[in-house]
């Protein structure tokens, strides 16, 4: 790696860990009255107004562009073809997954990321086959937001980004963090070749929307209120992903925290008669 | 010699005995979600792809597999939050009601989609003397499997019901939950508003299959 790339690095590293500090503290319920208390606990939206007129300008996006585009994608590419998309593109965030392991403290899940690799880049044809998985070494992804939850960064009000879509200042922190520090990235604006970073950019967008194609119909179809159920989903996902960083070999545990106890407590008043 | 060795047999045996008859006399009256859970996933799976079956007959058997296996009236408590107090007997009754209907339909039309995938239960643990948490996953064809967490309850007859399903740290009953009350905190607490907003939703789910 020239020497002018690492520099270029460290400095992007170094304004965006600023970024991150000042953005990374929690603000604390109040605790006089404990049912606005869990309300907002349960919510932690203080600028909802804002976040919902966001939300449906992604809709607007949503309907007009990117599913359109998703759909069209799923109609001409079989899963197969679709399948050698996404491993290639999951293999290219290689370098920010091992960052993220090893930033996390997580060395099996670091080895696993230089194996699989090693293993998808030469006998995948530079990633386009996940050898690694049905070899044992199943993939896993790590971003800086989970890192920053591990640390203990807490996730501060829930934010509704233009494009992008659910977020929360420390879970913005983690993707600007790697919007400038991803290697491969910084390879290809050395090598003059940004254009190549913004079609990834697109071709990812429109590869993860035919993912979630199915899934965001049945939220969708199914909730009362799309906005809060999507709310609830990215929130409980994220704390589920931290606490299985924080506790890795052992999937995290239901998120009691969120909000008081789930059904079983109704039953238990009622169960002494 | 012969006679240290022969108490040490006989010790061998008393003891594997002891074992063995251990957890079968726990078992009579312990229930076990692990089984439970199997039993249901089996069940819910040979109906879902018994092609023998009428569109209309596999429905009613999934609604009855999924109202005898859930405890619907506690999930719909739970979902409602505090609001379920201040409804009144008939609102409670009706909520209820439209609750079991939304949901069944909702699971009804995922396991539409059902394509061969595998539950592998892990075991369980007990939460206290009520409550159990049965760890399991999802095997699919292409992927890691997808972990999937069942809370369960005994209800007084000594039956088990499940209150959740924990899907990859999801809880589908606290992701209700805020779903329906961000809906009422929206028309400013009105449980008649919420349960026309249910009736539209049971149609907009029936009307799609």
């Amino acid at each position: 790696m020239p020497l002018n790339m690492i520099g270029k690095f460290a400095l992007r590293l170094g304004a965006v860990a600023a970024v991150a500090l000042l953005v990374g503290c929690a603000t604390p319920p109040p605790d006089d009255d404990p049912e606005a208390k869990a309300d907002f606990e349960q919510l932690n939206d203080p600028l909802e107004p804002t976040n919902r007129a966001i939300f449906s300008f992604n809709e607007g996006v949503d309907t007009v562009i990117l599913k359109p585009l998703a759909q069209g994608y799923r109609a001409a590419v079989p899963a197969f073809g679709r399948d050698r998309v996404s491993d290639f593109l999951d293999n290219l965030k290689s370098p920010l997954y091992l960052g993220n392991d090893i930033l996390q403290g997580n060395a099996q899940n670091a080895g696993i990321t230089v194996g699989r690799f090693v293993l998808n880049t030469t006998f995948g044809v530079l990633g386009i086959m996940d050898v690694a998985d049905p070899m044992g070494l199943p993939g896993h992804q790590s971003d800086f937001g989970q890192t920053l939850g591990v640390w203990g960064v807490g996730e501060g009000p829930y934010l509704v980004l233009p494009f992008w879509g659910p977020s929360n200042p420390r879970d913005t922190t983690g993707i600007a963090v790697e919007w400038f520090a991803d290697p491969v990235d910084i390879y290809l604006e050395d090598q003059h070749m940004k254009w190549l970073s913004w079609t990834r950019t697109g071709v990812s967008a429109v590869v993860l929307r035919e993912q979630y194609l199915d899934v965001l119909d049945d939220v969708k179809r199914t909730s009362l209120d799309y906005y809060s159920a999507m709310r609830s989903l990215y929130r409980q996902r994220r704390a589920a992903q931290i606490n299985a960083g924080k506790d890795p070999g052992k999937y995290a545990p239901p998120p009691k925290s969120v909000s008081s106890q789930p059904p079983a407590t109704t039953q238990k008043a009622q169960a002494p008669q | 010699m012969t006679i240290l060795r022969r108490t040490l047999i006989k010790a061998a045996l008393a003891f594997g005995l002891a074992v063995s008859l251990l957890p079968a006399a726990g078992r009579a009256d312990e229930p076990n979600p692990s089984a439970f859970i199997e039993k249901l996933a089996d069940t819910a799976i040979s109906t879902v792809a018994d092609k023998s079956l009428a569109e209309q007959e596999r429905d009613e058997r999934f609604r009855k597999l999924f109202v005898s296996n859930f405890d619907l009236p506690s999930i719909g408590k739970f979902v409602l939050a505090r609001y379920w107090k201040t409804a009144t007997p008939e609102q409670q009754t009706e909520f209820l009601k439209l609750f079991e209907e939304q949901v069944v339909l909702t699971w009804a039309k995922r396991f539409k989609d059902y394509s061969g995938e595998k539950l592998q239960v892990a075991g369980n643990t007990k939460e206290d003397d009520h409550n159990w948490l049965v760890d399991s996953a999802i095997m699919r064809e292409k992927g890691p499997p997808v972990p999937v967490q069942w809370r369960v309850h005994d209800t007084p007859d000594g039956s088990l019901r499940i209150t959740d399903i924990v899907v990859e740290g999801v809880s589908m009953a606290i992701t209700q939950r805020q779903d329906f009350t961000s809906t009422l905190q929206g028309i400013g607490g009105k449980i008649d508003a919420l349960l026309s907003a249910m009736r539209t939703k049971v149609d907009q789910l029936k009307a799609e299959g």
